[in-house]
């Protein structure tokens, strides 16, 4: 072999070895890269779906805990001889957060009560000053005062939410809530009329805007244990509530 | 004028900033986005509450967009801060931030009157609160703009990135390039 030659592939040999460096050093970030991608992705989807986890509601009792219309307008969901922890309950039934409310701990604070552990207390109040949310939360609210039975009551009130208008349109018209309330079992003849006639729209503003007052209600839902609100963290955590409810009662 | 010039011909102590714009950049969108999932994340319902109150996505959409954007953005922030992969980071984050703006401009348009929920909040109004729409769109554009300047310019200082040798090395760009994105 020439030296020439020999020159030639020393410098060959030289710059293989560089570029097989290179593509070590290249698949060596490739990994490193995939595996903190591979990591994120997995963090996302495992809260994701611990998230997911954290708001399934609980399956709703058969039988429900007696339920009582109150003259006020509230009603009381609560075996005979419970008297606490007490869980009062302030909604709006036009306020989309309130029906986030229903859906997630709705079955929890229903099942609490049947199960005796928990005196539960509605309070349906009408927090919107503007419109068309406010005559839309005020039908519905003088609405459900029309009922006498709980049972009927606790009923439409679940219509409601589940019925619930955008916040944007008028909804909650009148005969759409005679006919949820028959839908209800409410069998009353004078309920028809009560809801037409809007008898209790009056009533229902002025104990609304007591309620706020005296109970310092600042926005619905607000979901008070034993007095105390409960932070948003454990009233929108069917689990959470429920641990909270206990811990209450021992 | 100095704007008119790319970066690599501006004067050395310019260059020299570059990086630590970046690294300013990465701290200030990466924390915003820490800040935002942290605050929702305790409370899935109203999370999910607020990607409905745009009215924008359908139920199941909505449902699952409500679920996984806290995590996305406690995710992406702490690899903006931690100046890891920074590149594709920035790109997620400025992704997300054009959503954003692009939820809120909607929302304005069509009349909704919501809060953004953008730190938590079922996106609805407290009692007397008028919509802050203007101040919002107006930081999400300031945080598009941080995502572009990070995605532009990376990793900048203190970036794990650099550490562990993921960063472009100048000399052969763009052989990297597609690793990063």
């Amino acid at each position: 072999m020439s030296k020439g030659a020999r020159e030639a592939s020393a410098r060959d040999r030289i710059a293989a070895q560089r570029a097989a460096e290179r593509k070590r050093e290249r698949r060596k970030r490739l990994m490193v890269i995939s595996a903190v991608g591979v990591v994120a992705v997995a963090a996302i989807g495992l809260g994701s779906w611990y998230a997911a986890s954290q708001d399934t509601a609980e399956t709703p009792a058969l039988a429900q805990a007696p339920a009582t219309v109150n003259s006020d307008g509230t009603v009381t969901l609560a075996k005979a001889g419970v008297t606490g922890p007490v869980v009062d309950v302030y909604e709006d039934f036009q306020c989309p957060a309130c029906k986030a409310l229903e859906t997630s701990s709705g079955s929890t604070i229903k099942n609490l009560a049947a199960e005796g552990k928990a005196k539960v207390v509605y309070h349906p109040v009408s927090i919107f000053s503007a419109e068309p949310t406010k005559s839309n939360s005020i039908r519905a609210g003088a609405a459900a005062r029309c009922i006498s039975d709980g049972k009927q009551w606790l009923a439409f009130h679940d219509k409601l939410f589940q019925n619930q208008p955008s916040e944007t349109v008028e909804g909650f018209a009148l005969n759409d809530l005679v006919s949820w309330g028959e839908e209800a079992g409410v069998t009353d003849p004078a309920f028809p009329e009560c809801v037409t006639t809007q008898k209790h729209a009056a009533d229902q503003e002025s104990q609304s805007a007591r309620v706020m007052r005296e109970a310092k209600i600042t926005g619905t839902p607000t979901v008070k244990l034993d007095g105390k609100d409960l932070p948003n963290e454990v009233a929108f955590v069917p689990a959470k509530l429920r641990e909270a409810v206990l811990a209450a009662g021992q | 004028m100095a704007a008119d010039i790319p970066a690599s011909r501006w004067p050395l102590s310019a260059q020299g900033a570059v990086p630590w714009v970046t690294t300013i950049a990465r701290l200030v969108l990466g924390g915003v986005l820490i800040a935002a999932g942290w605050l929702k994340i305790g409370t899935p319902a109203l999370s999910v509450q607020a990607v409905k109150a745009y009215e924008l996505l359908p139920g199941g959409v909505a449902t699952a967009v409500g679920y996984g954007l806290p995590i996305l953005e406690i995710v992406v922030g702490a690899l903006l801060v931690l100046g890891l992969l920074t590149r594709a980071s920035a790109v997620v984050a400025g992704l997300l931030m054009l959503a954003f703006v692009a939820g809120i401009a909607s929302a304005w348009a069509r009349g909704l009157r919501i809060d953004c929920g953008c730190f938590g909040g079922d996106g609805t109004l407290a009692a007397g609160q008028e919509p802050a729409y203007l101040s919002e769109l107006l930081r999400d554009a300031g945080l598009v703009l941080c995502a572009a300047w990070a995605a532009w310019f990376p990793p900048g200082r203190l970036a794990l990135d650099s550490a562990l040798g993921l960063s472009d090395p100048p000399d052969h760009h763009d052989d990297n390039e597609e690793n990063v994105s």
